[in-house]
């Protein structure tokens, strides 16, 4: 089965809304994305919006792109280390659903709030200051959401520890007995 | 005892000269409140019977799923996420599957498809026969509880004897499903499979659980404390639903037809005829009717299900070691409480780089400051409830 979502053969959601927005196409699957400069970010989600008919607001988060990091494994390429915002609205009547992304520099990552455009941007934005560090100008409420006050950190940051990971390395990674190459089918 | 005629002279006489000075007081609800489902709290401002801006607190229930899942393998994640939404913890996995099946190219077969499909229909079921029970319950009506939890109960037991989880059922596998658990020795795979007798016994417990719908509807619809305490009260219009990315039988009660199970292909819904029911004024009443008449559609979708399943393998071919290459991609499902999608960053190694969570009752809550400005503090349990969401959706 193909994606019904995604900007499959002839299907150019993502055409239209990189033309629309000024912005360019980004490679991901069945996931129609475009990549907006970091200036532009709220002006070009108010034009999809407006202008694409995408007007239900679904998530807003961030990817730490970066080296070395103290959890998970290290990216198979060299990466300059930087944010990548993610927002991904949606119309409600075929379900086309677009994901807007720009990067933010690592050590200064401000962008403009999109609550003006979608209220529901609200906790999203609140969510991924606390976890990232980026900053949302225009936000009206930028305070934890999830955290402790006086929390020091940013959690989802990739140098950030996990704690438990730290006091004991996780058990399961030894197999315990070979198994077959193939599972399944018959 | 009368009333001396120069007392009634003074009684209509008298004049309220004063004005009641009513200054604003600050009313905590939660954390710990049976209507908020987990912990929730919610601190008002109230103005004598009206309460105005109210700011949920959340992150009681905060586990940091989308940090766990960064040092967690593929086939691990599964156990997390289960547990998000632990009302209907089959249908989370589902969406998360069918990412990382679609970055690595494997489509699970049909019989493996037709077994999630009805089981995330029976985790529907079961959500909402819980918001069947809890909501009447809430505006004090207890009775519709035991005929909702009771059936809830032939359902668990059914997504038991496939899975051998109520709750946490970790059934899935990349490229389709576990073999059954109550299906005999795993030794011999040609009997893993359904256990015996689970299709006409599924098949049963819908017409129960149709039988139950009805009777709930009897229960409730003819309440007339329901009615006063439902209807008008907690309305959000659509266009406001649709910008705080409010999704699921919320925005259907509010009148707009959007099911991602009608326009998304993540589990095999086109081969069923079922409807979107859809409400007039985005009211509590219309959350609960949409709720129930759900209910129906999914029995109605099991029902067929169970009689076109195909036979075959449960299990496409994948390595032993899965790994998925690298990519990213965002597959959302229709839970039952709403959008349900993964976003995942992939660098080909053995668990995602990034997991982001969208979970629907997140963003289902987040419009309470919007719904709840200048409601009456008796209607903020109604809306609450309506709501109908598990704070482990919201926090994570």
């Amino acid at each position: 089965m193909a994606g019904a979502e995604g900007p499959g053969e002839g299907n150019s959601l993502v055409d239209r809304a990189a033309e629309a927005v000024g912005g360019v196409v980004l490679e991901a699957l069945e996931t129609a994305k475009v990549g907006v400069a970091a200036d532009r970010w709220a002006e070009a989600l108010q034009t999809a919006r407006d202008d694409l008919g995408l007007s239900f607001f679904s998530w807003l988060s961030a990817v730490h792109w970066a080296n070395d990091p103290q959890v998970g494994d290290s990216l198979s390429e060299e990466v300059t280390e930087r944010f990548e915002l993610l927002c991904a609205v949606s119309d409600v009547t075929a379900g086309e659903l677009v994901v807007f992304s720009t990067d933010l520099e690592a050590a200064d990552a401000t962008v403009d709030s999109l609550i003006e455009v979608y209220p529901g941007a609200d906790w999203h934005e609140r969510e991924c200051r606390e976890m990232f560090g980026i900053t949302f100008v225009g936000h009206p409420r930028p305070e934890n959401l999830y955290l402790p006050n006086g929390f020091v950190g940013n959690p989802l940051l990739k140098s950030f520890p996990l704690l438990s990971r730290e006091v004991k390395p996780w058990p399961g990674e030894v197999d315990v007995e070979d198994m077959p190459e193939v599972m399944g089918g018959s | 005892m009368t009333i001396a005629p120069d007392m009634v002279r003074h009684l209509s006489g008298a004049a309220v000269s004063v004005e009641l000075e009513t200054p604003d007081m600050t009313l905590n609800i939660g954390p710990q409140h049976p209507s908020t489902h987990g912990v929730l709290r919610l601190v008002a401002k109230v103005d004598g019977e009206r309460a105005f801006d109210v700011q949920p607190v959340i992150g009681y229930m905060h586990r940091g799923y989308e940090k766990l899942a960064e040092v967690r393998n593929y086939p691990q994640i599964t156990a997390l996420i289960n547990r998000i939404d632990w009302v209907s913890g089959y249908a989370n996995e589902i969406p998360f599957m069918v990412a990382a099946e679609r970055l690595m190219g494997v489509e699970p077969p049909d019989r493996a498809q037709f077994i999630r499909l009805i089981l995330t229909e029976m985790a529907r079921i079961s959500s909402h026969l819980i918001f069947q029970a809890s909501y009447p319950l809430e505006l004090g009506a207890a009775t519709p509880l035991f005929f909702a939890l009771r059936d809830r109960e032939r359902v668990l037991d059914l997504i038991e004897s496939v899975t051998g989880g109520r709750f946490h059922p970790n059934f899935n596998r990349i490229g389709g499903v576990k073999p059954a658990v109550g299906a005999g020795p795993v030794t011999r795979k040609t009997i893993q499979d359904l256990p015996a007798g689970f299709l006409s016994e599924t098949r049963d417990a819908m017409d129960r659980v149709l039988s139950t719908a009805d009777q709930l509807e009897d229960l409730v619809a003819g309440n007339e404390i329901v009615l006063a305490r439902t209807k008008d009260i907690g309305v959000i219009p659509p266009e406001v639903a649709i910008s705080y990315g409010v999704s699921g039988p919320i925005l259907r009660a509010s009148g707009v037809p959007f099911d991602l199970r009608k326009v998304s292909d993540y589990l095999p819904y086109h081969l069923f005829d079922f409807e979107i029911p859809t409400g007039e004024n985005g009211d509590c009443w219309d959350r609960w009717w949409i709720r129930l008449e759900e209910i129906r559609q999914s029995a109605s979708i099991i029902r067929q299900a169970v009689d076109t399943i195909p036979s075959g393998p449960l299990q496409a071919k994948v390595p032993r070691i899965i790994k998925v290459p690298a990519g990213e991609i965002y597959v959302r499902a229709e839970n039952p409480k709403g959008e349900m999608g993964y976003y995942v960053v992939s660098d080909g190694g053995l668990g995602p780089y990034r997991l982001k969570i969208r979970s629907a009752s997140f963003s289902n809550i987040s419009i309470l400051p919007w719904v709840l400005e200048g409601t009456l503090v008796p209607d903020i349990i109604a809306i609450l409830g309506s709501l109908d969401f598990v704070l482990g959706d919201v926090d994570r």
